[in-house]
């Protein structure tokens, strides 16, 4: 099939010559069976004919026997010359082929004669002397012979210019066992055609007599004319003269169709082309629509072929009666080893191969429908498994018989794989922000801790403040005042002590339980120290994902703006993706509401479906620089009374929250140094922006641990 | 230490317990204090017609509703206010680092909460201490500006060139006036501005 064209055409040209000798063939057969049929005829004919030839000469030869015992009975007995003459005269009336008899001695004289009365005499203008010669061998053959010879014929003149092959008999009469005679009969030759032949014999035909050399003596008939003449011959073998019988048949010109049978094979010859045309035409027919399946067939297969998704056949049995290349490709195996093949098949996994096998019992029971799609998990050649979704169809065949089932078979695992890839991302920020809602709950408890231990240690050191002034006062009273009972001035300064004492201790708990706050906390925030330099690009990149993931979920659409001239921040990366996917949350469930019974009417009607996280470059200044990230989105903006509390930890607008995000994230993004706030956008919805620093080349802005201490000692 | 009279702390806190607690503990060192829920009260009472009169301090706590601690020290900054109301920003862990940063900007100094609460007070009278120097600076330039604008043309041209170092009789040659002229003008440039010599002259423009 490489050159299916000039394949193509070679083919056509076979078929064509093929059939140009089919035609030959078929012409020359019906050219071959109506000449047979025209030979048959004419070999019908040509039998025929022989067979009158035969019976011709037969009569002639019995018509001359006849004639021999009629002169033997002429001379029954010695008859008078008279008497003779009258009988002869008799004889000759009754047969007119006999044109004069003679009655001769032994020596040949003429003794009595009678002439034909039929017509005039024949030796008036021969003399009858010219032919003594010949009368004299014949009778002399006669006598040898002892019987009747016949003499060559010859012509004899008639008057008017005519004239007449005649021939002579002689005939020896014997008379009690002595040769006293002869009688000589003179036949006309035409006349013995005309009167001897059978009438029925010669209708339709030519008789003559020739000679062996073919010159004809004498005819009976007319001559007939046409292309074709049968002739027929046939020896008159006579004692003493030997005659040809020549028969020809003027019915001798056959025709194109000479009879029935001729007729009936030619008409059943032209049915036969008529039916080879009809079936010539029905097979360039056939050709054509062959040609087109072949097409369509090879159109269907480049079209399989090119699939990625599997196609498998199985007949009612389970076995597999096709696969196409990616089935193969997907399961790694040769379709020689899939095809014919029954349960279980080759590519599924051992372990599974029970289950499958009942599940496929029970389907081909009929007591299933089948399913529209399915998942299972096949097994390539080197073992290993994988996820494929398969769609069935039962094949119907051309008469509507189901036959087996078409399955198409995608293989999932890449898609899995994508799966799995975002949800381990989604379970590292999940545990990221896990991390941090720890770090955040110790950071409120230890601040909302911190506030009344801050001001329970106030109070205690004022009240320390309060007491030391008091104790001064009452030492100066004491020793102004000399006349006081010293009692009393000795029970004063003991109260003050002891109060003293208490205030101290109140103090240094309070201090204590801060410390352990401190500790707790630090204890949490230890691995957040860590500072790098990230694009915000990346930043926004690694949460994308995550964010599309809930806007198509959601219906929405998300849409970055960054500023490319943005330079790197100096950030921790995971708490500030965290940070950006938690106001990226916010702003998509601020979007969606609170759910879609909302009675907000035209608030909720005009909410738009967008959400915007923009990247920019902050106004800065010569000591820092700042890099600004806003979340935007269309909601339904923040009521003044959820604005009052919205950094309120463990505040609130959605039933399932927890009231930590947007806390956790202001935390977060203090610990960086920027800063995070919220104004109403144009014409609905919210920004939600917050700030990073610059990371400076020499990183001469990082803050450690170490400077924190250094500066606080610094200050102390 | 001796307190320093009139002097005045605000305290901007949003937490009532921490405010009153701290306006307690002041006033047992016998401290003036002011106390403020917010931010935005606190700017409404010294951003615009304010000026520092007595030498005073700020304690800030850095996480407030709204208006930060933050921001309101930027706002002091760009009021003008920072020299003579030095802030102290108060802290609870989380705003650490944001605290130090402040520090580098020019704050007073941070303290992280639970504070030690008698240093604190003695870091509020430091403070106070570097406002008192601060309007006392000020007051200086401005007497000095009083002083120089008694002066004449004439006596500002020899006092520039008695500054510089001049000799008399270089000054006199310069304005092209006689010596005699010179040492008139230079006796009254020196009683107006309250000195005694050049050299003590020179060190007070010095500081303007």
């Amino acid at each position: 099939m490489k050159f299916p064209r000039l394949a193509g055409i070679n083919r056509d040209s076979r078929r064509g010559s093929l059939w140009v000798l089919l035609m030959v063939l078929v012409l020359t057969l019906l050219g071959i069976l109506v000449w047979l049929a025209g030979r048959y005829e004419a070999s019908l004919v040509q039998s025929r004919l022989e067979r009158n030839a035969v019976e011709t000469v037969t009569d002639i030869r019995s018509g001359l026997t006849r004639n021999i015992q009629a002169f033997q009975a002429l001379h029954a007995r010695e008859p008078a010359p008279d008497a003779w003459r009258g009988s002869a005269g008799e004889l000759l009336r009754e047969h007119r082929e006999i044109l004069r008899l003679e009655w001769r001695n032994e020596a040949l004289q003429t003794l009595a004669y009678a002439e034909t009365p039929h017509r005039t005499p024949v030796f008036e203008r021969l003399e009858r002397g010219s032919v003594q010669a010949d009368l004299n061998l014949t009778c002399t053959a006669a006598r040898r012979l002892s019987g009747a010879a016949y003499s060559s014929s010859y012509f004899a003149p008639q008057p008017g210019g005519l004239g007449l092959e005649v021939m002579d008999m002689c005939l020896p009469v014997v008379m009690a066992g002595r040769l006293t005679g002869y009688t000589v009969a003179t036949y006309s030759l035409q006349d013995i055609l005309g009167e001897l032949v059978g009438k029925q014999l010669v209708r339709g035909i030519t008789l003559s007599f020739t000679e062996a050399d073919g010159t004809r003596l004498a005819l009976m008939g007319v001559p007939s004319r046409g292309s074709r003449i049968f002739v027929a011959q046939q020896l008159l073998d006579l004692p003493g003269n030997t005659l040809v019988v020549r028969m020809d048949s003027r019915q001798g010109a056959p025709g194109l169709f000479p009879n029935v049978l001729t007729a009936l094979v030619t008409a059943m010859s032209l049915a036969l082309l008529a039916v080879l045309f009809l079936l010539a035409r029905d097979m360039r027919r056939r050709l054509k629509v062959e040609h087109d399946l072949g097409e369509a067939l090879a159109f269907r297969k480049a079209m399989e072929n090119s699939l990625l998704t599997g196609l498998r056949a199985r007949d009612l049995q389970g076995r597999i009666t096709y696969v196409n290349p990616a089935f193969c490709k997907m399961v790694g195996l040769q379709p020689e080893d899939l095809l014919d093949h029954r349960f279980p098949s080759p590519y599924w996994p051992p372990e599974l191969a029970s289950v499958y096998q009942q599940r496929q019992e029970t389907r081909l029971s009929g007591n299933q429908s089948p399913r529209a799609s399915h998942e299972s998990v096949f097994m390539r050649q080197d073992g290993t498994r994988f996820p494929v979704l398969i769609m069935e169809a039962p094949l119907i065949n051309a008469v509507g018989k189901h036959t087996g089932w078409m399955s198409a078979i995608l293989d999932v695992s890449e898609q899995r794989r994508s799966e799995e890839i975002s949800r381990a991302s989604q379970d590292r920020l999940q545990a990221s922000a896990r991390l941090a809602m720890v770090g955040e709950m110790a950071s409120l408890l230890s601040h909302e801790l911190n506030q009344p231990l801050a001001a329970i240690s106030s109070y205690a050191t004022g009240s320390l403040n309060l007491l030391q002034g008091e104790i001064e006062a009452a030492g100066a009273s004491a020793a102004a005042c000399t006349m006081n009972p010293p009692a009393e001035g000795a029970t004063a300064p003991a109260l003050f002590d002891d109060l003293q004492l208490a205030m101290r201790r109140i103090a240094e708990q309070a201090e204590r339980a801060g410390k352990v706050i401190k500790s707790v906390h630090d204890f949490v925030r230890r691995r957040e120290r860590v500072r790098e330099p990230v694009a915000p690009q990346s930043l926004l990149d690694a949460v994308m994902p995550l964010v599309n993931l809930q806007s198509r979920k959601l219906g929405l659409q998300v849409v970055t703006e960054v500023d490319a001239a943005c330079p790197p921040v100096l950030c921790d990366r995971t708490m500030v993706e965290q940070v950006l996917l938690n106001l990226s949350r916010n702003g998509m469930q601020a979007m969606q509401g609170p759910d879609e019974t909302s009675d907000a009417g035209p608030a909720a009607g005009q909410r738009g479906n967008v959400l915007t996280l923009r990247i920019r470059q902050a106004a800065t200044d010569a000591q820092s620089r700042w890099v600004e990230f806003a979340v935007i989105d269309r909601g339904e903006g923040i009521s003044p009374e959820a604005a009052k509390q919205l950094f309120t930890p463990f505040f609130t607008t959605r039933e399932e929250g927890m009231g930590l995000g947007l806390s956790l994230c202001r935390t977060v993004i203090e610990q960086h140094g920027g800063f995070l706030g919220y104004e109403t956008a144009p014409p609905q919805g919210t920004i939600f922006t917050f700030t990073l620093p610059v990371a400076r080349a020499c990183m001469a802005g990082a803050i450690t641990r170490e400077d924190l201490q250094e500066s606080s000692h610094g200050t102390d | 230490m001796e307190p320093i009279k009139n002097a005045t702390v605000y305290i901007v806190d949003d937490d009532s317990g921490v405010r009153d607690a701290l306006a307690w503990l002041l006033r047992s060192r016998r401290l003036t204090s002011e106390t403020f829920a917010s931010a935005e009260a606190f700017e409404l009472r010294v951003c615009g017609a304010f000026e520092v009169r007595s030498p005073s301090c700020v304690l800030l706590d850095v996480r407030m509703a709204a208006l930060s601690g933050l921001a309101m020290f930027e706002k002091l900054i760009a009021c003008g206010l920072l020299p003579t109301l030095p802030v102290i920003f108060l802290t609870g862990h989380a705003d650490v680092p944001t605290a130090v940063d402040a520090v580098k900007r020019g704050a007073f100094d941070f303290f992280e909460k639970p504070f030690s609460d008698n240093a604190l007070v003695d870091r509020i009278e430091q403070a106070i201490g570097h406002s008192a120097a601060a309007l006392a600076r000020r007051s200086e330039a401005f007497s000095l500006k009083a002083q120089l604008g008694g002066l004449t043309e004439r006596e500002r041209d020899v006092m520039r060139l008695v500054v510089e170092g001049l000799p008399n009789k270089l000054v006199a040659d310069q304005l092209e006036i006689s010596v005699r002229t010179v040492e008139v003008h230079r006796a009254r440039v020196f009683d107006k501005m309250g000195v005694r010599s050049a050299v003590e002259l020179a060190n007070l423009l010095r500081n303007l």
